[in-house]
């Protein structure tokens, strides 16, 4: 799409949005419009940031070195000649972290087919099975390597939370993975996973959101792609200018957030010390009180 | 191709998008969409497709058995697992006072009795292990190696011993005196005279000292090396900015991923 056709598609769905507004405004609720505008205004921002490295527009991103040791992990188990174990999450593709993962799957199945290194992904649920498998046999067929795919190297385990750890701790013992890599959502069942890779030497790479697991991958993996970098992998692995510049819009909106958090708080501090009359807290909590 | 490209990018689209401002609006028809239908949809697919989970998992492992492949003893007993677990279901309840369907949660039928006697106590076992985890990861964790491994050492046992009724029992001078024990050892390393060591403990020992005499001896006084105190401000502060700086990234990460899938730009669920 060209700029100007953007352009006028924005114009036409914000023209809509006002009409919607004014003609019915019983259609939305009005104490969600903040956060409706909120979403609009972002989503513009990333859009903006998109559209600007898709004209060529330079985007500089940090070097992660757990993205980095993808590539990594991948060359030590064919030098190794031991297969990859990646581990999606153990919930289902209505969670944005097994979106993430499953993505991520793609680019790791894209390594292993140039590679020819065996690839062994355990599933908990069905859906991500077929997602799965989906991302992995398109990676083969991109690579040109349709015929070392396998519909079985992704497979079924349980729904089951520690029934599925039980059933990966079993797989690692038995065939020894050079490289581990667990990118989704977890609960308890991380470190269960993630000391067992442990102990049987695996390079191990961990991706989550999941705040209270972060901590456990930290310690037992080799990586960790923490929160917004484990959601960022995926642009970084494929080097797409439309995906590049949504994190760098990502970096916009954090720097506009941050002057807001910094603002807010000097202006309280001002508040607090009796030099204005306006308390930022009562007007964003929308209280009356002092 | 426009079956395996364009249209499931649509309906990832269109979906996206009803989802996303159904949110917004008070028109029935949508909101009744995406509270009740649209996850009515969604567990109507994924009961379907327990199927093809249910498949995949009885041919690979009795390929395993059948091939002798590396642990098919295993195999055996996971296919030996569900089939029970479907006799179990909707073939034998195993106590005919009960009723079909009222047998998973009543007591005396062969459905119970597995979950009861052998699902429950495995997982317990699998959930029990990770006391075990934890405490060989803490050990890791805990080497001091470098700064923050050192710096996650100190409020490690700070945040512990202060949670216990031991730590309320430590008198913050005790922490005190520890305290220029450890800055000694600082004092040391930067200068290594052992004169300037010296003096500096002896220093802080005789500063302590009389500072705690001339206070009393209170217990929890100065409160900044309280133990209770000292890991409830750890607790409340720096790691509350610690863990909501990590929120707000995985928010816009979460934000940004959604927006991605929704106006089409993020297609690598299609292999592209």
């Amino acid at each position: 799409m060209k700029d100007k056709n953007f352009t006028i598609g924005a114009g036409f769905v914000f023209f809509l949005f006002v009409l919607l507004q004014v003609t019915k405004p019983d259609l939305y609720i009005s104490d969600r419009g903040l956060l409706l505008f909120l979403i609009l205004f972002f989503g513009g921002i990333l859009q903006f940031s998109t559209r600007q490295a898709l004209r060529g527009g330079e985007v500089f991103l940090r070097s992660i070195p757990a993205v980095k040791a993808v590539e990594e992990a991948v060359g030590r188990s064919t030098e190794m000649g031991k297969p990859v174990l990646f581990v999606p999450g153990i919930q289902d593709m209505d969670q944005v972290e097994t979106v993430a993962g499953v993505v991520i799957l793609g680019h790791v199945s894209k390594m292993t087919a140039r590679y020819e290194t065996p690839l062994n992904v355990p599933v908990a649920r069905s859906i991500v099975l077929k997602a799965a498998q989906e991302a992995c046999k398109e990676s083969y067929l991109v690579e040109g390597r349709s015929d070392i795919y396998n519909e079985n190297m992704v497979h079924y385990v349980t729904d089951d939370q520690f029934a599925y750890a039980a059933g990966v701790n079993g797989i690692m013992n038995r065939e020894k993975p050079a490289a581990c890599l667990y990118m989704g959502k977890f609960y308890a069942e991380s470190l269960l996973l993630a000391e067992t890779g442990n102990s049987i030497g695996a390079i191990q790479i961990a991706g989550t959101a999941s705040q209270s697991q972060i901590p456990f991958f930290v310690t037992a993996c080799d990586y960790t792609l923490i929160g917004e970098e484990f959601f960022a992998a995926s642009a970084y692995l494929s080097q797409k200018p439309e995906l590049l510049g949504i994190v760098k819009g990502q970096d916009i909106i954090k720097i506009f957030m941050l002057t807001i958090l910094i603002g807010g708080t000097i202006i309280r501090l001002i508040y607090d010390f009796n030099l204005i009359d306006f308390s930022i807290i009562d007007f964003l909590t929308m209280s009356k009180g002092s | 191709m426009i079956w395996k490209r364009q249209v499931p990018i649509f309906i990832v689209i269109f979906f996206g998008f009803l989802t996303l401002f159904g949110w917004f609006t008070d028109q029935s028809d949508i909101k009744d969409f995406v509270d009740i239908h649209g996850l009515q949809w969604y567990s109507i697919i994924s009961t379907f497709a327990m199927f093809l989970g249910i498949i995949t998992l009885v041919k690979l492992q009795v390929l395993k058995i059948l091939k002798k492949q590396n642990g098919w003893q295993y195999s055996i007993v996971a296919v030996s697992g569900l089939f029970l677990s479907i006799i179990a279901g909707f073939v034998f309840k195993g106590n005919p006072d009960v009723e079909w369907g009222a047998h998973v949660i009543e007591e005396g039928t062969l459905f119970k009795w597995i979950f009861d006697f052998i699902f429950t106590p495995l997982s317990a076992t699998m959930f029990a292990l990770l006391a075990f985890f934890v405490a060989s990861a803490s050990y890791r964790a805990f080497r001091i190696r470098n700064f923050e491994a050192t710096l996650l050492l100190i409020s490690g046992m700070i945040i512990m011993i202060g949670r216990v009724p031991l730590g309320s029992a430590i008198s913050s001078w005790f922490v005190l005196y520890i305290l220029v024990l450890i800055l000694g050892i600082v004092v040391n390393s930067i200068f290594k005279n052992k004169q300037y060591t010296a003096i500096f403990v002896a220093f802080g020992v005789i500063g302590v000292t009389v500072l705690g005499s001339s206070m009393g001896w209170p217990l929890d006084k100065p409160g900044i090396f309280y133990l209770p105190t000292l890991q409830e401000w750890i607790y409340r502060y720096p790691n509350v900015a610690g863990a909501r700086s990590i929120s707000i990234g995985i928010g816009l990460g979460i934000f940004a991923t959604s927006i991605r899938y929704i106006l089409g730009l993020e297609k690598s669920y299609i292999g592209e």
